[in-house]
């Protein structure tokens, strides 16, 4: 419906200016990182970063595809992210659906269990023993894994989705024969695509920018997720200083930390277009119902 | 044994006991569903639940011999926090910092949705969107490096470079305390305006037109119209997604601002929150005592301000209400 705009023109002008300039700042920093990665050293160091570079090199980005931790870096996050989020859904989509049939008795018993660990926990120090000390998580990909699988908030976000599906569809599927887990998955599940997908993305993308597991738990550099690897870059940096040793140009340490930067976030560009407005279309589902 | 003795008698009369259930024949019943919830309760009990009487620690003086088992030291370890300056100033920054968050994203996002909503190009309103919900996409450590090398970096930044071109001398950031916290602010609504900005607007689209058409048939302007009519029906969304940050507001926000200072002695006085001063202290294997009692007192605070929220939350409107 078109709502009659009150707003002259002068206060449309004034309004696109500011909505223009925060958006122009939202993406500032990855032009701007971008047009220094392929920037000369040199350059950098003498007038700063620069939108328009004055002389281009593509050297950081061949010291960083020379770099064998990126590629092991892209791999722990592939993989920390594709198996973190399909068990995480799983296992999330499952108690929360459980939880959601009303024939479970236990079920607010239940639904206890897991909000208390919402409102208390036991603090940082007894995590990191438990984690350490009795499961030896540490220098382990699965300490990337674990202890983020089940999220309560996720759990009753999806409880409540489900239980606002008709008992009815449950029941007659039932009665046909079907199994509980066959139902989650067959009937539950495709009715639900819209939910799953936008808590699909927001599992994914807290799994691939996860990086304070790392913090806590990876001491073996082969087994940094990309996010950790960009904020230990520093101890990196000893490669640039090898491979700088053996021509005669500048060692590209600035550069070398700009290209690693966008090379890190390039799938998130790539894939913001198609995956952004399911987020959006997610989002408006649970505030207009809210 | 009742359970089942109930269900024997269930089964001889051919009829439903629907009074009382023993757990037992709720298990027969319903077992798929309970396998189903299984693997979730197991991951919470290891690493929610088992870490709890750890906090135990608190009231020890902790060593990795004796792990759990270390003599006790009864409140020693509260009193060194909370006589330190640490204890002030870490509470009072985690409360600064996150209350800052709250207002600016509040009112930040509240005014970019309000403008959106005034934008009669649709192509613009979308092309707008689109680039403010990109920030929300980023990593910590991402949005950190953003900061330190891009913008604020001593030699080469952005603002130093503006600085200059005012004719200052160059500032150096890194042994700066006093704007740091407002950067971390700062770049904190940068990353998370975009997304309220979108809930805001989905809230404003669900607002029936035919309020605003009887409004302007009475004669009121824009203005009027969004201050007696946009807002107050806003304020319920407004009020709802405040309370619930209220809930983390000891829990700070550790990835950021870690990724932003590290371990930068000299940006501590504005910028070292709770979370940052345990783990400068786990990860310095230093007084593991007084770290697990700092932990405790974050969580006790953080309790009883997520329950607070929620009794508020309740009484103002019941479905929207956590738990």
């Amino acid at each position: 419906m078109i709502r009659p705009s009150f707003t002259g023109k002068a206060m449309q002008l004034l309004i696109h200016l500011i909505l223009l300039a925060f958006a122009l700042s939202c993406v500032y920093p990855f032009i701007l990182t971008f047009m220094a990665s392929i920037s000369s050293e040199k350059s950098i160091l003498d007038d700063g970063y620069q939108l328009v570079p004055k002389a281009f090199s593509l050297l950081a980005y061949r010291v960083v595809f020379n770099d064998q931790f990126i590629y092991s870096g892209y791999a722990v996050s592939i993989i920390v992210t594709v198996a973190g989020t399909a068990m995480s859904l799983l296992i999330c989509g499952m108690a929360g659906y459980a939880m959601s049939n009303k024939r479970v008795k236990y079920r607010n018993g239940i639904a206890v269990y897991f909000y208390l660990t919402m409102v208390f926990g036991a603090g940082l120090l007894p995590w990191y023993l438990v984690c350490t000390q009795y499961l030896h998580l540490q220098n382990t990909i699965m300490a990337l894994i674990l202890p983020g699988l089940v999220s309560p908030f996720n759990v009753f976000l999806m409880r409540n989705y489900f239980a606002s599906i008709p008992s009815e569809l449950v029941e007659s599927a039932e009665i046909d024969g079907c199994g509980v887990m066959r139902t989650f998955l067959q009937i539950i599940i495709p009715l639900s695509l819209p939910m799953m997908a936008t808590i699909t993305l927001f599992i994914g993308l807290a799994y691939w920018n996860d990086w304070a597991s790392a913090l806590w738990f990876i001491d073996n550099p082969k087994l940094y997720p990309l996010q950790y690897m960009l904020y230990r870059i520093e101890s990196l940096m000893s490669f640039v200083k090898q491979y700088g040793s053996m021509g005669d140009m500048t060692m590209p340490t600035e550069t070398f930390q700009l290209a690693t930067l966008f090379v890190t976030i390039g799938p998130i560009i790539f894939l913001y277009p198609f995956i952004q407005r399911y987020f959006v279309k997610g989002i408006m589902i649970g505030a207009v119902k809210g | 044994m009742q359970g089942i003795a109930e269900k024997k008698k269930a089964d001889m009369q051919g009829i439903v006991v629907k009074k009382r259930h023993g757990f037992l024949l709720e298990m027969k019943r319903n077992y798929p569903y309970y396998f189903m919830m299984l693997p979730a309760i197991i991951l919470l009990f290891v690493f929610a639940y088992l870490p709890m009487p750890g906090i135990i620690i608190a009231f020890q003086d902790f060593n990795f011999v004796d792990k759990f088992k270390s003599p006790f030291v009864g409140l020693d370890n509260f009193k060194f926090y909370f006589t330190s300056s640490y204890a002030f100033r870490t509470t009072f920054n985690t409360i600064f910092i996150n209350m800052n968050y709250l207002f600016w994203t509040t009112l930040v996002s509240l005014l970019f949705a309000i403008l959106l909503n005034e934008i009669r190009l649709k192509l613009a309103k979308k092309f707008y969107q689109n680039l403010m919900f990109l920030p929300f996409f980023l990593s910590a450590v991402v949005v950190g490096k953003f900061v330190t090398e891009l913008v604020f970096s001593d030699h080469n930044g952005v603002a130093n470079q503006i600085v200059k071109l005012f004719g200052h001398e160059p500032i150096v950031w890194s042994q700066t305390a006093a704007p740091w916290a407002w950067i971390i602010i700062g770049a904190h609504v940068w990353q998370a305006a975009g997304y309220s900005t979108i809930i805001y607007l989905a809230t404003i689209t669900g607002i029936d037109d035919h309020l605003f058409e009887a409004a302007s048939l009475d004669g009121a302007n824009r203005w009027q119209q969004i201050r007696q009519i946009l807002l107050p029906l806003l304020t319920p969304m407004i009020i709802i997604l405040c309370l619930l940050s209220i809930g983390g507001m000891l829990r700070g926000d550790f990835g950021t601002i870690y990724s932003i200072i590290g371990d930068n002695g000299l940006l501590f006085e504005h910028t070292d929150v709770i979370d940052t001063y345990v783990f400068r202290a786990i990860k310095g294997a230093a007084d593991f005592g007084t770290t697990a009692a700092v932990g405790l007192y974050q969580s006790v605070v953080g309790f009883i301000l997520v329950y607070g929220s929620n009794a508020l939350v309740k009484k103002y409107d019941k479905d929207s209400a956590l738990f």
